[in-house]
């Protein structure tokens, strides 16, 4: 029994080549399946559950397009012309900013594959109009991510962040594996001093054997190094976890315990299912894949239901399919009290949430501190809750990211995170990465090439 | 008695996404049941309407001062070990005099306490406007928000 339940398009693996995509319903999961005239057929898992997947369609944003869009011509092939075109559904809410492509490891799995080829350095000029091009294009409040490579490697990395916030930046968070922050507190403190508001650092295990396969060495001590040094300098942290069945799907909740042991420095882990772009280590068949509901599932299963499927809810940001959040308060017993559940439906007003989400919570701290005045504090109370929920919240998000294999074009017009480019494009993050089984990118190399000096 | 609506009643009430023809329902219940509290030539009456609990503060004549609402549900009030502070508002169903005490509230499954006016003969609880607009706003707010 098999039912199509959707049309989109797709990419040939081996050729890239844009070609239609049907996706179809069978045994109560999804998959994507396309043929290349001169390559074949392909069949990928998307999803785990049919009904859930199109449940899932009550989610959806009420799209708001870019304001300015940089490609402008007629006959625009999508994705092969991107940058964003007007055909692109929703606007920027987070910028990727690369500031190089080196790195203090070669790790054998790597999105950027960094540290190969060519260094891609951009001098602080390119790197102010790349800001620039964010500011150009993109609404306040705007949100950038400085990565790479690894940003750390470079010792201007506090001028290129004040560069940023004087130029009217709202949010920098900076992507990193945390080595140099675990061996240099001064560098962090500068770094912080300069204005980063959070990390997004790598955290993929609690075990070295974890490390080995996601980092080729054992990284665990510097990894709760860097944490410690967090700590001490009081600079927020997002566990980012790569997922794997083959790595560490069964540390997940041992992860979230380990979250939940260093709020407030930690404020949320992402689990990022491993995609198969950049350097990764195998051709993937479906067994390999962590598809959402399959993290979700065991999420519950680990933390025995303390968080359940129905804790997460797409951030109807992007594509309803790209991503899930829950967030939680952490109770004076250590539980976790998930303030998201699908039983209160989406959320009233789907629009713009992008841009309204980081100033809304940051007026509701406001909101609550302003309660907090009202008094009839103490053990019990609602005071003491809202006091708690300050300081003292996890958030669980995870966004698996789309590759060669399970690319949907319908996806990449409704993706609201961009990588921007040094020629003053943003192209979705996904898109920008992804490559074909010959190591081909369509964004990433060709762009970062003619920008870099070889060697 | 016929609800009025003073200007600031109605920019209040609609910065709170009131309707009137609700809150009119509030003031009618009460005249009709006694059941509200009043001090000084002005009353506070309540009603769950659908999932909310909708006030109003209004003169003798009907016309409405304020309004507010809240989502959580009002429990039961909680004993404490101290004599109660009384409040200023008498409780017009048992002619008795309401004091400050707690009541437990919930919401989508949490229930804590928080203080409110209290009748000790009929136990029936109300939130102030400060309360509702301030400390469970924010935490209803942290449910709703933090959705997106």
């Amino acid at each position: 029994m098999s039912e199509l339940i959707g049309e989109t398009e797709s990419l040939c693996p081996e050729c890239l080549k844009v070609i239609p995509a049907k996706k179809i319903a069978e045994n109560d999961n999804v998959y994507l399946e396309k043929t290349c005239p001169e390559h074949g057929h392909y069949k990928v898992l998307i999803w785990r559950g049919v009904d859930d997947y199109k449940r899932l369609s009550s989610y959806a944003p009420v799209p708001s397009k870019p304001e300015k869009v940089a490609v402008k011509k007629d006959n625009i092939v999508c994705p092969l012309d991107c940058g964003l075109c007007e055909e692109h559904r929703q606007h920027t809410c987070l910028v990727v900013l690369e500031v190089t492509s080196d790195c203090n490891l070669k790790c054998p799995i790597c999105f950027a594959s960094a540290n190969e080829r060519y260094h891609y350095n951009p001098s602080l000029d390119e790197i102010r109009k790349m800001y620039q091009t964010a500011l150009d294009n993109v609404g306040h409040p705007i949100c950038i991510q400085l990565s790479g490579g690894e940003p750390t490697i470079r010792d201007d990395l506090p001028e290129i962040v004040r560069m940023g916030k004087s130029m009217g930046i709202d949010f920098i968070e900076v992507n990193t594996n945390g080595y140099r922050f675990a061996n240099d507190i001064e560098y962090l403190r500068q770094v912080k001093e300069a204005g980063v508001d959070s990390l997004y650092f790598s955290f993929d295990g609690l075990t070295d054997d974890v490390y080995m396969k996601t980092c080729g060495r054992n990284m665990l001590d510097f990894k709760l190094k860097a944490i410690e040094n967090c700590r001490e300098v009081d600079m927020g942290v997002t566990l980012v976890t790569i997922v794997s069945p083959d790595i560490n799907l069964h540390q997940i909740g041992d992860l979230i315990k380990f979250a939940k042991k260093n709020i407030p420095t930690v404020k949320g882990i992402h689990f990022q299912p491993l995609s198969y772009f950049g350097r990764f280590p195998i051709i993937p068949k479906d067994e390999n894949r962590t598809v959402l509901p399959d993290l979700l599932k065991e999420i519950q299963r680990q933390t025995k239901g303390e968080l359940t499927v129905d804790n997460f809810i797409p951030t109807s940001c992007t594509n309803v399919h790209c991503d899930v959040k829950s967030m939680s308060v952490l109770m004076e017993d250590g539980s976790l009290f998930p303030l998201t559940h699908r039983a209160m439906g989406p959320p009233k007003d789907t629009c713009c949430v992008a841009t309204k989400t980081r100033q809304e919570i940051s007026d509701l701290w406001r909101y609550i501190d302003e309660g907090m005045e009202s008094g009839g504090g103490g053990e019990g109370t609602w005071d003491e809750f809202l006091q708690r929920a300050r300081t003292n919240y996890l958030t669980i998000s995870s966004m698996p990211f789309q590759d060669v294999w399970n690319v949907e074009t319908e996806r990449l017009r409704g993706c609201c995170i961009h990588t921007v480019t040094p020629d003053g494009r943003l192209i979705p993050f996904c898109l920008f990465n992804i490559n074909s089984v010959h190591g081909k990118t369509l964004y990433r190399h060709e762009i970062f090439e003619k920008y870099a000096t070889k060697g | 008695m016929e609800a009025k609506f003073s200007a600031n009643a109605k920019d209040v009430m609609s910065k709170r996404g009131l309707k009137e023809a609700d809150i009119a329902d509030v003031v009618n219940t009460a005249e009709a049941s006694n059941r509200k509290l009043f001090k000084d030539g002005v009353n506070l009456a309540k009603k769950r309407i659908g999932e909310v609990t909708m006030y109003a503060v209004y003169d003798n004549n009907g016309e409405v001062q304020t309004a507010y609402s809240h989502r959580m549900v009002l429990g039961e009030p909680v004993k404490t070990t101290d004599e109660p502070d009384l409040s200023d508002w008498t409780c017009k169903h048992c002619n008795e005099r309401a004091v400050i005490g707690s009541a437990n509230m919930s919401y989508l499954g949490v229930t804590r306490t928080g203080p409110a006016i209290v009748c000790p003969k009929c136990s029936d609880v109300w939130i102030e406007e400060y309360l509702a607009t301030m400390t469970i706003a924010a935490a209803e707010g942290l449910f709703e928000k933090k959705k997106a």
